[in-house]
């Protein structure tokens, strides 16, 4: 199988520069419906799914390739190869502005410009580093994840594929949104919350634009300040919108500051 | 919102999600609010609420978004139901499952392994099998050794009392009373015998000689002795076929089943009635055989019938068995018919039973037809009283028996005939003999032997060193299988032990003469 069919890659609109949004923890490519449509006419857009994530080829799964976020980016690497993509934006949000960050690294020649939508280079906090989370409680989530897994995998999958109530969305809620296998969620939180990604920041070489919301429990603030110090020539922006997702919360306030990043490069 | 132990003061400017355990923060923004977002709503996702004692609150949260019409959000209704108990039940499922889904997999590996457990089970009810048909065997030897031990004790004691007899009259030097003591002895060895010849043949182990035999000639020998036996209540009547083939059979067995079948016959009619012996030629087409259990072709038969009581279904079904029977205790051994079923079926032949009750019965016996002239039987009972004859100058017979008596006896029987005996105890010292220069005119060597080769093998391999070495297996009972299923090769005989010691001295003569 294909590396663009093994991550349900998607391929739509026009232009000579690429913007690849890869989306976080928790859900899929719909991660991006609201955002990336407003790119189309300037760029080719790729939306593709993390392994384990939406229409992503599960067979694919190998828990020791993914057991650390560089078995993520090497997958953004070989699905960016084949449409040849040089010089191009990636957009990542939450653990993928990490993942992207790893992949630029590794590849430079894919990514001129990176895009970090609440970003955290490490949730645990360490000395003076805030992540935002102690030890104890990445331990309690994940502890939780293993004991617990009727409640979530349950309710991420029946209310995602059933929807007797409004058979007009079944089809689409069938197939879109969020679908997550709850064994690969699982360790993918373990892969996200235990990483630390710090020491990879001041090697970025890419453009860099920070999206930091107001009210974040994943990635506060402080995180998204930390990134923009450890970036060289970073640029932050703060957003209004609160919560972890801007891209589905503040789609239009997300969209202004991404074009403004892009236009005043241009 | 009692149950939370919040008081509302505590709740109001907070988030719903801000009073969620950690893990259910971080789901919350990373699964279920991209969710409520997507589609507008969640159902029944459960999660944990902190309350205010800091103890963890099971709930199921239903959320769902209001947006104006421009499609901003207008509010959230997030809706909370304490999912205590149904967590705890959740919890008595997921372990029900668990346990479930443990046991199938035991049941995977039991129907896994469920073939060689078939098999195992196989094996053990065969073991079982076979330990039962032993012990019904062993039950059999008792009944035996019970009915039969009696009897040669008896015969035993005639003969050592005989012999005590004669040491003591020799002692005394009463020479001339001798001669009583002798004859009895000889008498009960030679009762002994047969009743030893009748167990073999019971055991189907007895060596047969069978011959070219008219069974009609057999019939009409025995045919004086039938009707004394009868008694002068049931009318004899014989019905002999004209041109009847000649079978191959044990003369003596022969006659020793007809009258066996005439005594039942009698036996059957206590008030008197009818006996007839019919013999026949039998063409026996496929079905027929195969209705007899025998293969096609040509088969001489003799039938016995009566007008007697009859057999029931259930006593034809026994009949065979041995020690089955129907008279009353020490009337019969059960043996009769067992016995007459293995000589026949050793003949290569097949007894069958046609009864009626209140009719009587009809005994018959197939025997397979011999294409050649029959015999006369009465040859070897003349050769058997000659005088036994002496030997030529320097004819050695090499004797092998492990039996030092047997070997004793044959060798001063061997001397006093004017042989040259040579002796060996096994087979492997007996070999070393026939492998030498020595002159050797005969082997005359016991079946079972010690030391790891048997009488069979001793004389193959001496075959091999002289090939056309004649020799002569002496044997208390012929191991079939050891020599071939009774049927030697050309230049090897059988004499069967006891022997008497002119019949020893006969055969020898002839062998090395012929």
């Amino acid at each position: 199988m294909s590396v663009s069919r093994q991550h349900n890659v998607n391929v739509s609109g026009s232009g000579s520069k690429a913007l690849i949004f890869a989306h976080g923890f928790g859900c899929d490519q719909n991660m991006w419906r609201f955002v990336a449509p407003a790119f189309a006419d300037c760029y080719r857009i790729v939306l593709f799914d993390h392994m384990g994530a939406g229409g992503s080829d599960l067979s694919a799964y190998s828990p020791e390739k993914y057991s650390s976020l560089d078995g993520y980016a090497d997958d953004v690497i070989e699905l960016c190869r084949e449409p040849e993509i040089q010089g191009g934006t990636f957009v990542g949000h939450s653990v993928s502005a990490m993942i992207g960050v790893l992949a630029a690294k590794k590849a430079r020649d894919l990514f001129d410009t990176l895009v970090l939508v609440g970003p955290s280079p490490r949730y645990i906090d360490d000395d003076d580093y805030v992540g935002g989370f102690s030890e104890g409680q990445i331990h309690e989530l994940l502890e939780f994840l293993d004991s617990n897994h009727m409640g979530w995998s349950r309710a991420m999958a029946p209310v995602i594929m059933g929807n007797p109530d409004r058979p007009e969305l079944g089809e689409e809620l069938t197939n879109s949104f969020c679908r997550t296998d709850p064994e690969i969620a699982k360790r993918f939180a373990r892969t996200t919350f235990l990483s630390d990604n710090r020491a990879d920041l001041a090697g970025v070489r890419a453009r860099s634009l920070i999206l930091q919301c107001s009210e974040d429990v994943i990635a506060p603030p402080c995180v998204g300040e930390y990134v923009h110090r450890a970036i060289p020539g970073s640029e932050f922006v703060l957003l209004r919108a609160t919560g972890h997702c801007p891209n589905l919360s503040a789609p239009e306030e997300t969209i202004t500051a991404i074009k403004a990043f892009l236009s005043h490069a241009a | 919102m009692v149950w939370t132990g919040y008081r509302r003061d505590q709740l109001v400017g907070r988030r719903f999600q801000d009073l969620l355990n950690i893990a259910g923060k971080i789901y919350y923004e990373t699964h279920f609010a991209p969710l409520l977002r997507m589609q507008g709503f969640f159902n029944e996702v459960a999660l944990d609420l902190v309350s205010a004692s800091g103890s963890p609150l099971p709930m199921l949260v239903n959320a769902v978004e209001r947006r104006d019409g421009d499609g901003r959000v207008r509010f959230t209704r997030v809706t909370v139901f304490n999912a205590s108990d149904r967590r705890r039940y959740e919890r008595e499922l997921l372990e029900a499952r668990r346990a479930a889904e443990k046991a199938n997999a035991e049941l995977h590996e039991l129907n896994l392994t469920l073939e060689a457990r078939i098999e195992e089970a196989v094996q053990d009810r065969m073991k079982a099998e076979e330990a039962l048909r032993q012990a019904q065997k062993m039950e059999a030897v008792g009944q035996l050794t019970g009915g039969i031990a009696h009897d040669f004790n008896n015969l035993l004691a005639g003969i050592t009392g005989s012999l005590e007899l004669l040491r003591t009259r020799v002692a005394q030097g009463r020479i001339g009373e001798l001669e009583r003591y002798i004859i009895a002895a000889q008498g009960a060895s030679k009762r002994a015998a047969t009743l030893t010849h009748r167990l073999l043949a019971f055991s189907r182990r007895q060596a047969l000689h069978p011959r070219p035999t008219d069974i009609n000639r057999l019939v009409a020998g025995m045919e004086d002795l039938i009707r004394r036996t009868m008694g002068p209540n049931v009318v004899v009547e014989v019905v002999a076929a004209g041109g009847l083939w000649t079978t191959l059979v044990d003369t003596n067995q022969f006659e020793n089943a007809l009258l066996n079948l005439c005594i039942n016959a009698r036996d059957a009619m206590p008030n008197g009635g009818k006996l007839t012996i019919e013999t026949g030629n039998r063409w026996l087409d496929e079905r027929a055989a195969q209705d007899r259990d025998l293969p096609a072709g040509q088969y001489a038969s003799l039938c016995v019938s009566d007008t007697g009581s009859g057999m029931p279904p259930e006593v034809i079904e026994r009949a065979f068995d041995p020690f089955f029977t129907t008279k009353p205790i020490g009337q019969g051994t059960g043996l009769g018919l067992s016995t007459i079923y293995g000589f026949v079926r050793q003949s290569s032949g097949q007894v069958r039973i046609y009864s009626e009750l209140g009719q009587g019965t009809t005994m018959c016996l197939y025997l397979p037809r011999h294409l050649g002239a029959a015999e006369a039987a009465e040859v070897t009972e003349i050769a058997r009283r000659t005088e036994a004859p002496r030997a030529e100058q320097g004819e050695t017979v090499l004797v092998v028996d492990d039996e030092p008596t047997v070997r004793m006896l044959v060798t001063e029987v061997l001397e006093e005939l004017g042989y040259t005996a040579i002796e060996a105890a096994a087979g492997p010292a007996a070999l070393k003999v026939l492998q030498s220069n020595a002159r050797i005119h005969l082997l005359v060597t016991d079946v079972g032997l010690p030391g790891g080769m048997n009488g069979r093998q001793l004389a193959e391999a001496g075959r091999a060193v002289r090939p056309g070495l004649k020799v002569l297996f002496i044997t208390g009972y012929a191991e079939n299988a050891v020599i071939n299923h009774g049927h030697l090769e050309p230049g090897m005989h059988m004499l069967t032990k006891p022997f008497a010691m002119d019949t020893l001295a006969s055969r020898i003569r002839g062998l090395i003469r012929g």
